[in-house]
């Protein structure tokens, strides 16, 4: 017997569809989208850090490779991914927890706009080195 | 009226305090790693002396292993989080999050072998 019905995977789904463009749910979906990423992305980066148990040649050609323009634009996309996620979180714990419950929307915009401004500074950082 | 659709958010549970608490350590510690291993080393990335030398120093590990299990911990709340969203029945939820603790458990061990193959 499955063990979903159909309304409730519609209700779950409703957190990806953005077609309302209410803030709210803006933040939301951007929640899970970048969780799900950055845990797809954790387990790769855990595959590839066994390179170090394969010795110095393994590792220095891995890093070498990864200096590449194209690795440091999926620097740049992970480090977003990251920012929103920490970001919002943080919103998600402090109205959570019951503070700034009614200054959401603002406390979104504010973060995002933090967020967006350490990464262009650390995008510029990544590309200079 | 207009909905708040910031209302529709999850409200505190042990596992969301949970969430919150690693989340807020990650802040910090994912900080720390991304600032050590991408910002303040050498061409963005340490080769294999330096990430020797890194782990080698007993503060980093602790941190470091702190990391792993922050992290870990955290994104697997996220996943069950996602699972429950689905409206799944008590058994199945038990089950889930007896499956992801064990996955949890085989990712911190398997961090810590890494760890352990780099500094012995």
């Amino acid at each position: 017997m499955s063990t979903l019905n159909y309304s409730r995977t519609k209700q779950a789904a409703r957190w990806f569809d953005i077609r309302q463009r209410k803030v709210g749910m803006w933040a939301y979906a951007l929640n899970r989208i970048t969780g799900i990423g950055l845990v797809v992305y954790l387990y790769l980066h855990l595959g590839v850090l066994s390179m170090l148990m394969r010795g110095q040649s393994a590792w220095d050609a891995f890093v070498a490779l990864a200096r590449s323009p194209l690795y440091l634009v999926l620097d740049v996309i992970l480090l977003a991914g990251i920012l929103i996620h920490g970001l919002n979180g943080l919103r998600l714990a402090f109205t959570g927890l019951g503070f700034s419950v009614g200054a959401q929307k603002a406390l979104f915009i504010i973060l995002m706009v933090i967020g967006a401004i350490i990464l262009l500074v650390a995008g510029l950082k990544i590309f200079a080195v | 009226m207009s909905v708040n659709t910031f209302d529709q958010e999850s409200r505190p549970t042990v596992a969301w305090l949970w969430q919150v608490v690693t989340g807020v350590g990650l802040v910090v510690l994912l900080g720390l790693h991304m600032i050590a291993n991408h910002f303040i080393a050498k061409g963005g990335l340490r080769d294999y002396a330096a990430v020797v030398a890194y782990l080698r120093n007993p503060i980093i590990l602790v941190l470091e292993i702190l990391f792993l299990v922050c992290v870990t911990t955290h994104a697997l709340l996220g996943v069950r989080a996602i699972f429950l969203d689905f409206g799944v029945s008590d058994r199945i939820e038990r089950m889930l999050t007896q499956v992801l603790k064990w996955i949890g458990v085989l990712t911190v061990v398997y961090g810590l072998v890494i760890m352990w193959f780099v500094i012995r």
